[in-house]
């Protein structure tokens, strides 16, 4: 039987910056995962956001989700430069109907700055890495977006909004950990993991490999795959969130990120996100749904269609529908709306890392890699860096 | 099961219970008491597990009706109430329970009842009841080992609603109470109206309370068939029985949904299949 310091589980946006992050020390790490390639679920399937400005710092205070995707707010530059993968700053505007929308605005955004922009905030960003927000009325935000509906009397824009190529860069994360030693299994589902003295036997539909470590990254799977040695401390209910795509026409239409608060019995995101490839995607129609559900609700393309005819009013997207799909995300505390990742220890399964990520997933997966590392020498695994690391090199992750 | 619930029904509150036991004991979590209650605040299963404090019975329902009914999760009602939840408490007779642990049922975009869970650290309430709520979202069932007396408790109760359904008779509430009258268990069979629920419980009480099958209470210590009535609980009318397993006194059951002859004939029944001490 194989084996290894760490075996990550697998290889979404989660498992490949873990599987990066620990290609710099001199440790054999295994990554499985069970598609013929990485980055084809959750990762895939999502509004491809970075939230890097007022968005982040609007979280929750003391939340981890609040806490890396802050953190990861000056790391996006430099990591998408590294790994040839394309990120674009689109700007966002939050759109303001009524002076209780300019309220809410306000309060965030003060909130925002309280929170990090200080030197003694808990999670300070530097002003080098942030632009100010700032509020647009009418005119200035039909300077930006002629074509927005009328009715919106303002903005607050945030020009660090930013999109990315979640797959190609979940991709080149792979490829670069591989390059610096990675092993990965591809086609290879998780079946079955016994618990063993002081290691983990991790059994798929193909082989089994002995393992110290384990990083659960199963994506909507975490807690299927933490059930098999108890280490599921933690309940998350599978949110299905459906999306539509249009076409490029639509890009020569809209061109920021858009999105208007949430309101009472309004209980579905009303976004817009102009795609890096050109065209905008628009949603989310949201539904809690057991992971198997793979029905494509017709309310959900009515919805995307009703949001974004809400924020354009006057051009016929019916005509340039591209297509309509779904992702399904965990979501924590869903009783209560206050999602939060999850990336730890359970208290009675020691070297067996949980990591839950849902929404903002992708605009935090940065930071991800160091906190693993945090948890892993904690757990006494020792990591000496590789002198050798290449942060740019690929190499195919069949290879 | 297929699919996500429309409502809760008896399958759904113990595939719910049988979650929130797993995920405790994965978790060596106390033991505790486990309720789901449809849209209503209505009791559709209980379990309290052995070595769970009595007292945590009430409290798991009424956390789990405080969900239902105010259609919210006990921690979104703390903040609504800003601490202040125990002046609605007073209100609403005590019942109402604004603690962690108290979660309602969200699925469809309704709110189809709630789920309560008492027995741990308020984390720990909280945790349990959402392990609890989410397993109306998973595929597999839970199928877990419990303690002896809830073991002995879901025999009966089983036993009790396969004879209701070989027989096509109205569905019932059935109740297992321990030897000090304090609940153990309690179903309520789907289309089983919600008064019966209290009558199961309180004939497993009067019978557990004296030793003797319900009926037979009012003529032993009141000399007469006429109800005594200095106990609200009482309840002398037929469906209640001692349980008597291997010559040990452990509790009461109670029975509810047909006449009280039948009812009583159940009882009689399940506790001879099962190997119980029979009272005709
Ligand atoms: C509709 C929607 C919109 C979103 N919008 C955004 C956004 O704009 N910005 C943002 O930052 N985030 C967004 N997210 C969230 C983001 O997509 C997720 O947080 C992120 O993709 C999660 O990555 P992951 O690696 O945890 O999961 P995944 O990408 O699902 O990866 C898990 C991997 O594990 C594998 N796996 C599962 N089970 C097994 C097994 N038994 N054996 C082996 N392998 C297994 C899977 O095949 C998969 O490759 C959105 C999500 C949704 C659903």
């Amino acid at each position: 039987m194989e084996e290894y310091d760490v075996t990550i589980i697998g290889s979404g946006i989660a498992g490949a910056t873990v599987a990066r992050e620990l290609s710099k020390y001199k440790i054999s790490v295994l990554v499985i995962e069970k598609n013929s390639d990485v980055g084809l679920e959750m990762t895939s399937t999502n509004m491809t956001l970075v939230c890097q400005g007022g968005d982040s710092l609007t979280f929750r205070p003391g939340t981890l989700h609040a806490e890396l995707n802050v953190k990861s707010i000056p790391l996006w530059p430099k990591l998408t430069k590294e790994l040839g993968v394309p990120f674009k700053r689109i700007g966002g505007l939050g759109l303001i109907r009524d002076k209780a929308d300019y309220l809410k605005f306000l309060k965030m955004y003060s909130r925002a700055f309280k929170s990090s922009l200080k030197p003694d905030a808990p999670y300070y960003i530097s002003e080098k890495d942030f632009q100010p927000l700032q509020f647009l009325d009418r005119r200035s935000l039909r300077e930006l977006e002629p074509n927005i509906n009328p009715k919106v009397i303002g903005a607050l824009y945030d020009p660090n909004l930013a999109v990315t190529d979640p797959i190609k860069l979940t991709k080149a994360l792979a490829e670069n950990a591989r390059a610096n030693g990675v092993d990965f299994l591809l086609e290879n589902e998780v079946k079955h993991v016994e618990r063993k003295e002081g290691y983990f036997v991790i059994n798929t539909d193909k082989t089994s490999v002995k393992s110290k470590f384990v990083v659960n990254a199963a994506g909507i799977n975490v807690d299927r795959i933490a059930e098999m040695v108890k280490a599921r401390n933690f309940t998350y209910v599978p949110t299905k969130g459906v999306l539509t795509d249009f076409d490029e026409e639509t890009s020569e239409i809209f061109r920021h990120q858009a999105f208007y608060l949430p309101r009472l019995g309004e209980p579905h995101v009303k976004a817009v996100v102009p795609i890096i490839y050109g065209g905008l995607r628009v949603g989310i129609y949201l539904d809690f749904v057991m992971r198997s559900d793979k029905n494509l609700p017709p309310q959900g393309l009515q919805h995307n269609l009703n949001v974004i005819k809400e924020i354009v009013p006057d051009y016929p997207f019916e005509k340039h529908i591209k297509r309509t799909f779904f992702g399904i995300m965990p979501l924590t505390n869903a009783e209560t709306g206050w999602h939060d990742f999850i990336i730890d220890i359970p208290e009675h399964v020691p070297n067996w890392i949980n990591i839950v990520l849902g929404p903002a997933g992708v605009s935090a997966s940065p930071m991800l890699g160091e906190k693993v590392v945090e948890l892993l020498s904690m757990s006494g695994l020792y990591l000496e860096p590789k002198p050798n690391f290449d942060p740019s090199a690929k190499r195919g992750v069949r290879e | 099961m297929s699919g996500v619930p429309e409502r809760v029904s008896l399958d759904v509150a113990l595939k719910i219970i049988n979650a929130m036991i797993k995920f405790a004991k994965d978790n060596a979590m106390l033991p505790g008491s486990y309720a789901v209650v449809d849209e209503g605040g209505h009791v559709v299963a209980f379990e309290r597990r052995d070595n769970a404090p009595a007292a945590t019975a009430d409290i798991a329902i009424d956390k789990a009706w405080t969900a239902a009914t105010m259609k919210a999760s006990g921690r979104i009602l703390e903040v609504i109430t800003r601490g202040q939840g125990w002046r609605l408490n007073v209100k609403h007779k005590g019942r109402l329970t604004i603690i962690p642990g108290a979660i309602p049922i969200i699925a469809h975009g309704r709110i189809i009842g709630g789920v309560g869970h008492s027995g741990g650290s308020a984390e720990d309430d909280l945790k349990i009841a959402q392990a609890g709520w989410a397993a109306i979202f998973r595929e597999e069932d839970f199928n877990v080992d419990v303690e002896e007396k809830l073991s002995l408790a879901r025999r009966i109760a089983n036993e009790v609603i396969s004879i209701v359904r070989k027989e096509s008779l109205k569905p019932v509430s059935v109740s297992v109470v321990d030897e000090w009258g304090n609940l153990i268990l309690l179903y309520r069979m789907d289309n089983a109206p919600f008064g019966t629920l209290e009558l199961a419980r309180d004939k497993a009480w009067t019978a557990a309370a004296f030793r003797i099958p319900s009926e037979k209470v009012s003529i032993y210590y009141n000399g007469s068939p006429l109800s005594i009535n200095w106990n609200e609980r009482l309840t002398p009318v037929p469906g209640g029985m001692p349980l008597v397993y291997d010559g040990k006194f452990v509790g009461g059951l109670g029975i509810s949904g047909n006449t009280p002859t039948e009812d009583r004939r159940i009882a009689i029944e399940a506790v001879k299949s099962l190997g119980l001490q029979v009272f005709e």
